[in-house]
């Protein structure tokens, strides 16, 4: 009978093909455009390490050392603070690190061209904790040493993508071995960075080791704030400037309250000490948590979302008045089939074949519509660049979504159908 | 085969009500041909709607081949359709966009035949009704006969035990009319039930037995010879309800 019906589908659409493409059209469009915006939303509102996200936290501290703080607790620390995390035994991973930025080039080059890279300077725990993804070698084992691991998009751009382990680089005029390449990575929101507008930028072009990336006096490219003035990132060790951010991953509560004190434990000796005047307030948020709080979902992106579902409500109701029309057209053959046998189910499941095939129909042409609408998007406002992507997830809805709707727009003409009086359809 | 006892009914909309069946009784046998006739909207063809389960019915009783149809579910009334009723109407009723074959096959779909069975009963009913060759025909491109024949072919295709025809012949030339008639005749000899609602009262005189229809009631009950008999039989007209009684 599935094939039957299906034969039938077709004689449909052939019979009326400009009525199916108008329906096809309008959810296309409606599906399309909600996609769009859901992939944007997606990228923003999604989780970036589900796998992990629970047990990794970002470090706020309440250090200040003054009473006039400009945040209060800081999401940035001291190095002092960052050290005191970092050598804890407590989390099973921890990662301390700020941004920066250097040119960069092939040192065996003859090409004198560099690379404008944007720099993570961290300690070594952080390949761990992010689970960054190796293609070739692997991390660094100090948080000192004149060694690097570089990003998939830098390697393709200097070394066309091949292993460039052992190979070095000139950064700034310093020479750094690499130790690891990156496969594409891609981490949306960034976690690690999403304060200071980068929530949506890509992951970076060189990991260089904390303490080398601090001696070499590579400038931090992120916020900061220093209670004294200080000449370059090189003098920051033993003063208060804050500019390194700290994650740490923490397994289980007891894990999290163990550490949570270790923190409490710190500040309260500084205080006791006399080096800052604030309450007690250090913070541990998981990546969800800490997304949240810094509110990195556009709010114009999620109302013009809520826009999108109802425009897509009326394109499933113009879409069931174009079917309902068409349906109506058709009273003469469904009364004919009734008449001669078909039961109210063969005829619901008939328009129910048509509108899973018209569904699928609309669910590749939305898809296609949805890739369009953030090339688009992509052309009036650039920024939307790393977070306009169609993951598969996305696709896969998209297709469930064109099939629903599809679906939903048949039900009532379908139901109307199945009302028809059979007697008044035929003579 | 088919029995009908008191069955009425009723349309109403918010200021009418019509009764389009009264109390309309009647028992029709194995291998009858009854014509069924009567003025305009005297009820005939909301018999033959009820007969054929296309139009439920308010009151009384009505069993086909010996299965009450009252209260039967939506599933039911459609397999007795399909299984025990073929329909003729005057305007053919084919999708003109499928060929002869598709046409005839239709019915056969909900049955739930396989693809060979199916085959051969669609050409074994054109066969019946001479179309054969023309299985791949569009009906547009055939005679008003012949797409009667096709709709009666479709009617035959399900083996059904009861043909019911509303005004067959009714959108006819003479001639085709004539053909159309016997083939319901010869089908009728072959043992074929049928129940044909017509105006033509040449028609209405070939059959078995003629019911007239006034206001939704039987008036009377005429029994007619067959037409190349007449000359020596004469018309018999009997009271509705001593019949019954009887």
């Amino acid at each position: 009978m599935l094939s039957y019906n299906v034969k039938l589908a077709l004689q449909s659409f052939k019979r009326a093909p400009s009525l199916y493409f108008l329906v096809l059209l309008t959810l296309s469009i409606g599906v399309g455009l909600l996609c769009a915006n859901l992939a944007l939303v997606s990228s923003m509102a999604g989780d970036p390490i589900p796998e992990k996200s629970d047990r990794l936290f970002h470090v706020s501290m309440n250090t200040w050392p003054t009473d006039k703080p400009a945040a209060e607790p800081f999401h940035i620390l001291r190095y002092r603070e960052a050290m005191k995390i970092s050598e804890s035994d407590i989390p099973k991973h921890s990662a301390v690190f700020y941004a920066s930025g250097v040119y960069a080039r092939d040192s065996q080059s003859i090409s004198l061209k560099r690379f404008d890279s944007s720099v993570r300077a961290t300690t070594p725990g952080f390949f761990a904790l992010t689970k960054a993804p190796f293609a070739y070698g692997n991390g660094f084992a100090k948080s000192s040493g004149m060694e690097v691991v570089i990003g998939d998009q830098l390697n393709q751009k200097i070394f066309a993508g091949a292993n460039s382990v052992g190979k070095t680089l000139e950064l700034d005029g310093e020479l750094l071995t690499i130790t690891g390449v990156l496969k594409p990575w891609y981490l949306r929101p960034l976690f690690y960075h999403a304060t200071e507008g980068r929530a949506f930028n890509l992951t970076d072009d060189i990991y260089a080791p904390l303490e080398t990336a601090i001696d070499l006096g590579w400038s931090i490219h992120a916020r900061t704030s220093s209670a004294v003035s200080y000449k370059g990132v090189q003098f920051t060790r033993d003063r208060d400037v804050f500019y390194l951010q700290a994650w740490v991953e923490l397994e289980g509560r007891a894990q999290q309250q163990a550490f949570q004190n270790y923190l409490d434990n710190y500040s309260q000796t500084l205080k006791d000490a006399g080096e800052h005047p604030l309450n007690i307030l250090n913070e541990l948020r998981d990546v969800n948590a800490w997304l949240s709080e810094l509110k990195i979902v556009d709010q114009k992106v999620l109302a013009f979302t809520l826009a999108s579902v109802l425009f897509l409500c009326v394109c499933v109701f113009n879409a069931s008045s174009l079917l309902l029309s068409r349906f109506h057209s058709a009273k003469f053959e469904v009364g004919l089939r009734r008449a001669i046998g078909a039961s109210n189910k063969n005829i619901f499941n008939q328009g129910l074949t048509e509108s899973v095939l018209l569904g699928l129909m609309a669910g590749f042409l939305s898809v296609l519509l949805s890739w369009l609408f953030l090339k688009l998007s992509i052309t009036f406002l650039p920024d939307l660049a790393n977070i306009a992507v169609l993951d598969p997830k996305l696709l896969l809805l998209g297709m469930l979504l064109a099939l629903v709707t599809s679906v939903s727009s048949a039900l009532y003409p379908l139901y109307r159908a199945n009302r028809y009086t059979i007697s008044a359809e035929l003579k | 085969m088919l029995n009908m006892n008191n069955v009425s009914r009723i349309y109403r909309n918010d200021t009418i009500q019509t009764h389009a069946l009264r109390d309309f009784s009647l028992e029709v046998n194995t291998g009858e041909f009854v014509a069924v006739t009567g003025p305009s909207g005297s009820g005939k063809s909301t018999f033959l709607n009820v007969a054929g389960l296309l139009d439920s019915f308010d009151q009384g009783e009505y069993s086909l081949d010996g299965v009450s149809v009252h209260g039967l579910k939506d599933d039911d009334l459609s397999r007795l359709r399909n299984e025990k009723i073929g329909f003729i109407f005057q305007s053919y009723n084919l999708i003109p966009d499928y060929s002869v074959f598709d046409n005839v096959d239709m019915p056969l779909r909900y049955r739930g035949f396989n693809t060979a069975e199916r085959k051969r009963r669609v050409e074994q009913s054109l066969e019946k009704v001479g179309l054969a060759s023309r299985a791949n025909y569009l009906p547009s491109q055939l005679s008003g006969g012949q797409q009667q024949r096709v709709a009666i072919a479709r009617a035959l295709a399900g083996e059904p035990k009861i043909l019911l025809a509303d005004e067959p012949t009714g959108n006819l030339d003479s001639l085709m009319a004539r053909q159309v008639m016997e083939l319901l005749h010869n089908l009728n000899q072959e043992g074929t039930t049928i129940i044909m609602v017509t105006h033509d009262p040449d028609q209405a005189r070939e059959v078995s037995r003629n019911i007239q229809v006034i206001d939704g009631q039987i008036s009377d009950f005429k029994i007619y010879a067959p037409l190349q008999s007449s000359e020596s039989s004469s018309t018999e007209t009997i009271n509705n309800k001593e019949r019954v009684d009887a």
